[in-house]
């Protein structure tokens, strides 16, 4: 049982001061949400112009430099600035009113860790304004090429203390749900009737606890190289410039759990109202996540494959182990569909979307954790297609589908359901015709992070195809922005819950007020809003 | 390498095709047609039996790939005790140095790619390194790569069966340049290697 004293709720003005100084769960939660949405169209239109200066070979829409600053913007935005934050925000919203609590365990904290996000990644793209511009090493910034002896501009450092910000902020997050689940939960709150998404977000946060410290070393290690003569990577001096990998990867490879374990969280609240049933295999959806996670952190090493320096079969195995889990969690999402009374509504359609794009990037993550599959595959472009698979494909997707679910329960407004399903339509449209043609280009030989390729073989079709799949998504991500202009203005009325949901957070008005809960329903269930809705079906 | 390509692509698409059947009938199956009642369905939530076995099939899958995969590794990276050629590679920002044992040393940049000549149906050692950051010798017609890591040196053999001139890059992103640090490989027959290596490399 839980503790219920919660945190003195004082009233929060809405005017400017009000946001700026908040500490309530939900303000944060949306101001990380937007904030990551506007990182989102920001590294969203570097992608753009990625595809164009690629639409043909030996294009010269940007230079070498710039081309360089704009993978590696677009990479580190995605990864730091918007599919990991976006979650922590969803997460910062939803765990609390999932668990029955009037706030997080530490809301001054949980302030400082979106400032110090939103600073962090300003940081980064100020790289932009001096003399050389922003880091242009790739979101993996590996050394000896980040070293001062060869990337000589401010912006790599502007990059090492923004991400350092953005993973200070990120540990601080993780220990505030970490302590909220575990010490807030409401009256009957049991820790195996606690919604799967916030148990997602404690196998997430976990996994943040082991493998961001790494990174921050790591970054601490190259500013004191750059900046106060060290030289840790540098083989000249002693140093090993394969200890950036082993100490990136240790990070990395976690990283990508920490950008998909909340989002399978998401489906896993999506998929059972619109099917109408309760979630399948709830036990094995629990254990499967922390499977993965513990399973995630003995396999950094499948990113040096190719190295030649860490031939231990171990981290292959490993890596095939994943599957399991991951496939049991797929098997769990097709039972709770089946013989279910499945609406198509748009966060569903999103789902369906979800669960068939990351379908093949664990196809591919499985043969590329093949080391002889590897060696062809590794930082070639049938790499980029399986990443963007899974975190695109997959995360991207799954934010698409909690933007809709959980729109009317932040803002009090539906979001309009046809322009809904055409932003569903042409991002997955898009999304496939873009990415697909990848596997192949890198098949063929294209490596990563190239601003040309040669002009004879397919590579310039494939390449074309591509881009213009990335134009049909950017038209979708427009539908979408137009579908939140639209359904903004018009503020027709929503119920408190417009899906029929089943957690506590739909026990509360559209939006929550300030203390999120006038009165809870009984909780006996994992689903306590259904069971107060269906009576005659709860169980004694 | 072709026979883990072929394994895990038919295994890949077979275990892919299996679930999106999965995904597809159920959501076709079982969709809310305009006739909606807003009934319930059976409100079902596990099954040990479908969970044990949906846990122990897929296990036993991998198991067994990574068996055959350990095995196919162990053939790529095995190398031979005594190499008919030995060549050592050096990567740097924007070309490759190819050093031949007891022959001549090839440097080529961006502009005028080097190209390394082996000879075919025999095996030639590469120790590779680099002079400043990390590279990687990728030839996509061999399905393989190497990092070249400073303060690094590393082995492999490779034994081209089919003559003919391919095409090689740098896959490791090093810098501005690093999309033209490209090569070739010549294969050539072990006579045409001779008269190469004691002719004028060309």
């Amino acid at each position: 049982m839980s503790a219920t004293t919660a945190p003195r709720i004082e009233a929060e003005s809405n005017d400017l001061l009000g946001w700026l100084t908040t500490t309530d769960h939900k303000r944060i939660g949306i101001l990380y949400l937007t904030t990551s949405l506007a990182y989102f169209a920001v590294a969203g239109l570097l992608a753009i112009a990625i595809r164009t200066q690629l639409a043909r070979p030996d294009n010269a829409v940007v230079t070498p430099e710039q081309y360089a600053q704009l993978f590696t913007l677009h990479g580190t935005a995605m990864i730091f600035l918007v599919v990991a934050p976006f979650a922590l925000g969803l997460a910062n919203f939803l765990i609390p009113l999932q668990i029955g609590a009037a706030d997080m365990a530490f809301p001054r904290l949980n302030a400082t860790s979106y400032w110090m996000f939103l600073f962090g990644g300003l940081t980064v793209f100020a790289g932009a304004a001096t003399n050389e511009g922003a880091a242009g090493n790739g979101w993996t910034s590996y050394a000896p090429l980040s070293e001062i002896a060869i990337s000589t501009g401010l912006g790599q450092d502007l990059w090492i203390v923004g991400i350092f910000l953005v993973s200070v902020a990120t540990i601080l997050t993780a220990i505030n749900f970490v302590t909220t689940a575990f010490i807030y939960r409401a009256p009957g709150m049991t820790m195996w009737r606690i919604p799967i998404f916030t148990w997602e977000m404690i196998a997430t946060s976990l996994l943040i606890f082991m493998a961001f410290p790494s990174l921050a070393a790591d970054l601490e290690l190259l500013f004191v190289d750059r900046n106060l003569g060290g030289h840790a990577f540098d083989p000249a001096y002693g140093g090993n410039a394969l200890l950036w990998q082993h100490l990136f990867w240790f990070f990395g490879h976690p990283e990508v759990y920490v950008m998909i374990l909340p989002y399978f969280g998401v489906v896993s609240e999506i998929i059972p109202v619109f099917s109408r049933k309760p979630i399948f295999g709830y036990t094995g959806l629990v254990l499967a996540a922390f499977a993965i996670a513990g399973l995630s952190m003995g396999v950094w090493a499948h990113h040096m494959f190719t190295s030649g320096a860490v031939d231990d079969p171990f981290f292959s195995a490993v890596s095939f182990l994943i599957a399991v889990p991951t496939g049991v969690k797929f098997f769990n999402w097709i039972a709770t569909m089946w013989r279910g009374r499945i609406v198509l509504a748009t966060p569903m359609l999103f789902c369906i979307g979800f669960l068939i794009n990351f379908l093949l990037g664990g196809v591919t993550g499985v043969m590329i954790a093949s080391p002889p599959i590897d060696f062809q595959a590794h930082q070639s472009y049938f790499i980029v297609a399986h990443m963007h698979y899974v975190l695109g494909g997959g995360s991207l997707f799954a934010i698409f589908a909690a933007l809709f679910f959980w729109w009317p329960k932040m803002f009090g407004v539906k979001l309009d359901e046809t322009l809904g399903k055409v932003c569903f339509w042409l991002l997955f449209v898009g999304f496939n015709v873009t990415f697909f043609p990848m596997h192949l280009s890198g098949l063929y030989g294209m490596a990563r992070r190239v601003y040309t390729y040669p002009a004879n073989g397919p590579l310039p079709e494939l390449n074309m195809i591509a881009t213009i799949g990335s134009y049909v998504m950017l038209l979708g991500v427009l539908v979408f922005v137009w579908d939140v202009i639209v359904s903004t203005r018009r503020h027709e009325p929503v119920p408190d819950d417009p899906w029929g949901g089943y957690s506590l957070e739909w026990a509360t008005s559209s939006p929550p007020p300030e203390h999120n809960f006038d009165s809870l329903p009984p909780i006996h269930s994992e689903r306590p809003v259904f069971d107060a809705r269906h009576p005659e079906l709860t169980p004694p | 390498m072709t026979s883990d390509w072929v394994l895990f692509i038919a295994c890949g698409a077979g275990v892919a095709l299996l679930v999106w059947g999965l995904i597809l009938f159920a959501v076709f199956r079982w969709r809310v047609r305009s006739s909606d009642d807003g009934g319930l369905p059976p409100q079902f939530s596990s099954n040990n039996v479908l969970e044990i076995s949906w846990t122990l099939i897929p296990l036993a899958l991998v198991i067994a790939l990574f068996v055959f995969t350990y095995r196919v590794e162990a053939r790529v990276e095995a190398v031979t005790p005594r190499p008919a050629v030995s060549v050592d590679v050096t990567g740097f920002r924007w070309g490759w140095t190819f050093a031949y044992a007891g022959g001549p040393t090839i440097t080529g940049t961006a502009l005028a790619p080097p190209q390394l000549v082996l000879p075919a149906g025999e095996t030639t050692r590469i120790s590779i390194t680099s002079s400043d950051v990390n590279h990687a010798f990728w030839v996509p017609a061999f399905l393989f790569k190497r990092d070249a890591i400073p303060g690094l040196v590393t082995t492999f053999d490779l034994r081209p069966v089919e003559t003919g001139t391919f095409q090689g890059h740098c896959a490791e992103f090093c810098g501005l340049q690093h999309a033209l640090m490209g090569f070739t490989v010549r294969v050539v027959s072990p006579a045409d290697y001779t008269a190469w290596l004691h002719g004028g490399h060309t």
